[in-house]
């Protein structure tokens, strides 16, 4: 019995050891993980594989984690020292973990790359991947907002072209608004979210406002406009709680004349809407005033906490190199001023484009603030309390101001 | 040795070990992250701070942050209103569907199943539904309403401060009707028939033989039902997220919403663990009251 007993003991001891040997001797190469929210339609996903197969000596680990769970994820990640390689991570998030060093800076090795040139980048995008004139990162893509309208309803209503400016755009809505057909004459998002603040910062910037002095006289004007059109209804009161996908589903049915949002609603527009429709920039306060708009989409960034910083490095000089694919092959805009996006084939969608395109040079990030979550929901707050009612526009916004201003520590 | 072997296997130490396992498990999965829960609201959480429990130890200042602001009390009031609405609402309807399924007539126990549906979707799945339902401009609940000439315009459900939070309520009703009614009916099916026609014989109208025979013989099932709908709607979470996220400027906000959005949308983790330490409490006194009301079916 003990004889029997020793002898599978010893094989045990022996194979567990030579299995041990063999998987030191594989471990010559290098594996890097990498989080991002893309599926199989999206860019990260078919980048990173491309990668894994073109470098040998690099194994890539893909997560796809949801777009709610990337900052919670992350923090609890780095914060039991299991982050990964590459994050791909929401641009207005970024400056969190940059300020607070969770970023690797990649500002000497940026200097020292030839495929990665900030000069090529627009200015939105650089400015949210930078703190402290540092660079922590790599825009991934980028989106924006303007003014999608029916072309139909415009002509019906005698219209011939597009508002330029706030006033003009409020005067256009009260002609389209026609409730006896449930029609209404702008539809847009005031969501109590990151939404509703995407949505109305840029009135806030062309306002001669931002998001450290959000009760500009501009910007106070800016909500009072918002606030004409909801009491007006020249806009649905659903439009306190739904979101820029949801409002302008209601765009692609005839309900509502015209939409403030951004390119991703393209595809779904193109099959859906039954009618003429275009896109123009979005009006300004007044006749060739500033131009302003918002700045969405992911940025690559490396973790601080990364045992392989040259190899993730490498990966993203390889995702921005393939840059010039993002459109074609993905719909996404990328955030650079060097390449230019080859025709659909679909002309409305092609004529879209041109004007997005244009609309991202004036295009600014949120922030960049490590505390952009308590910012962003001051905002938020303001705007729900001024809509509905409950506060005045200015004193709404001098309350944001004043939180703020504690946040920012000023 | 032997002895204790054999205990083990047949005896006290084998009901020792019965409950131990589970009670370790409990603890565990748990007990534990309750502790660290209330730990967390003691301290000074910060996105590096998460994976430890050595953090800068703060006392009160969590509380007394969170119950100053200017949002806490509607918050809380609105919490109360949701949930004693919603147990009212569920009750009644839900007992007024396990007596009608008393009736027997053909086809009843297949209706009643029937109603199970709304325990069995997912609660992001409903939430969706009633999303569409409570739509302002294209509502199907503004439709029925407007057909039946009970309203003349649309009520804006989900964006109208005044109405966002009834329309969850409805919606949080609609959800746990059949919970309420399978309980209550098991409840009613153990109430002995020869009482109800010993009544019949002695002159008693149908309201008095529910008011003193049925109600009195279900008491403790309807302080299980009332103090479980209490921890179900307390822990209501889904419905918010999906209709009105909090509603509009917090009309519809309510403290289990609450606690989740401080937590992980302002990652203020010290302010949501404030926030659910101050809901345990509450479920805590709703839970003796549950178990005090069942002891007599705990064989002692």
């Amino acid at each position: 019995m003990t004889i029997r007993f020793g002898l599978l003991g010893a094989l045990a001891l022996a194979s567990i050891s030579l299995l041990s040997l063999g998987a030191a001797v594989a471990q010559d190469e290098v594996t890097i993980t990498i989080w991002s929210l893309d599926d199989a339609n999206q860019p990260a996903l078919n980048l990173a594989r491309e990668f894994d197969e073109l470098e040998p000596g690099i194994k890539v680990e893909y997560r796809e984690i949801q777009f709610d769970d990337v900052v919670a994820e992350s923090m609890r990640a780095f914060a039991t020292g299991q982050a990964p390689d590459i994050i791909a991570v929401d641009n207005p998030e970024h400056a969190l973990f940059a300020a607070r060093g969770a970023f690797l800076d990649i500002t000497d090795r940026v200097a020292a790359s030839d495929v990665i040139n900030p000069d090529n980048y627009f200015a939105g995008p650089l400015n949210s991947v930078s703190w402290d004139g540092k660079l922590f990162g790599v825009p991934k893509a980028t989106n924006t907002i303007a003014l999608y309208y029916n072309k139909d309803l415009y002509a019906k209503a005698g219209i011939t072209e597009p508002p330029k400016t706030w006033d003009e755009l409020v005067e256009v809505s009260r002609k389209l608004n026609d409730p006896a057909n449930n029609v209404y004459g702008l539809a847009f998002s005031a969501k109590a979210s990151e939404e509703g603040t995407f949505q109305f910062l840029p009135w806030a910037q062309m306002g001669g406002g931002g998001y450290d002095n959000i009760n500009a006289p501009g910007a106070v004007k800016a909500l009072e406009i918002w606030k004409t059109i909801m009491d007006e209804k020249l806009a649905s009161p659903d439009t306190l709680t739904r979101g820029q996908w949801d409002s302008t589903g209601t765009f692609n049915s005839g309900n509502a004349a015209q939409v403030i949002s951004g390119p991703w609603e393209l595809n779904r527009m193109v099959e859906e809407a039954k009618f003429d429709w275009g896109v123009t920039l979005l009006p300004t306060e007044t006749e060739g005033g500033a131009r302003s708009s918002a700045m969405g989409d992911f940025n690559w960034a490396i973790f601080a906490s990364s045992k392989h910083p040259d190899e993730a490095f490498k990966a993203l000089e390889y995702f921005a190199s393939q840059d010039d694919r993002l459109f074609p092959e993905f719909g996404q805009l990328p955030a650079r001023s060097d390449i230019a996006l080859p025709e659909t084939g679909e002309p409305l969608k092609d004529a879209a484009l041109q004007v997005f395109v244009e609309q991202l040079q004036y295009a600014q990030a949120r922030g960049p603030h490590p505390e952009w979550p308590k910012i962003s929901k001051a905002v938020q707050d303001a705007i729900q309390q001024a809509l509905t009612g409950q506060q005045s526009p200015q004193a709404a916004l001098d309350q944001a101001a004043a939180t703020i201003k504690g946040i920012l520590g000023t | 040795m032997n002895r204790l072997l054999s205990g083990l296997r047949d005896g006290k130490g084998f009901d020792i070990v019965l409950v131990t396992v589970p009670l370790l498990f409990l603890f565990a999965l748990s007990g534990l992250p309750l502790i660290y829960n209330v730990v967390m609201s003691f301290q000074e959480v910060d996105m590096f701070s998460l994976g430890t429990f050595a953090r800068p130890w703060v006392g009160f200042n969590n509380y007394i942050a969170v119950f100053s602001q200017p949002e806490t009390w509607p918050i809380m009031r609105n919490t109360l209103v949701f949930v004693v609405v919603s147990i009212a609402g569920q009750f009644a309807i839900g007992f007024g569907l396990a007596l009608f399924f008393t009736l027997k007539f053909p086809g009843a126990s297949y209706i009643r199943g029937l109603f199970l549906a709304s325990w069995v979707m997912p609660g992001l799945v409903v939430g969706a539904i009633w999303n569409w339902i409570l739509a302002g401009d294209f509502g199907v609940l503004n439709y029925i309403l407007k057909s039946l000439g009970i309203i003349s315009e649309n009520i804006f459900w989900r964006s109208d401060t005044a109405w966002s939070l009834w329309g969850v309520v409805i919606a949080n009703i609609w959800n746990g009707v059949a919970f309420n009614m399978i309980l209550l009916a098991v409840g009613l099916a153990g109430i002995p028939r020869d009482l109800y026609e010993a009544a019949a014989l002695d002159g008693a109208t149908a309201w008095q033989r529910f008011w003193t025979i049925t109600l009195p013989m279900m008491r403790s099932t309807i302080g299980a039902v009332i103090s479980l709908g209490l921890i179900f709607t307390l822990q209501q979470f889904d419905l918010f997220a999906a209709i009105t996220s909090g509603g509009p400027a917090n009309s519809s906000n309510v403290a289990q919403y609450w606690a989740w959005e401080q937590s992980f949308r302002q990652y203020d983790f010290a302010k949501g663990s404030t926030i659910s330490v101050v809901m345990i409490a509450v479920v805590l006194v709703a839970s003796i009251i549950y178990v005090r009301s069942t002891r007599h079916e705990v064989r002692g």
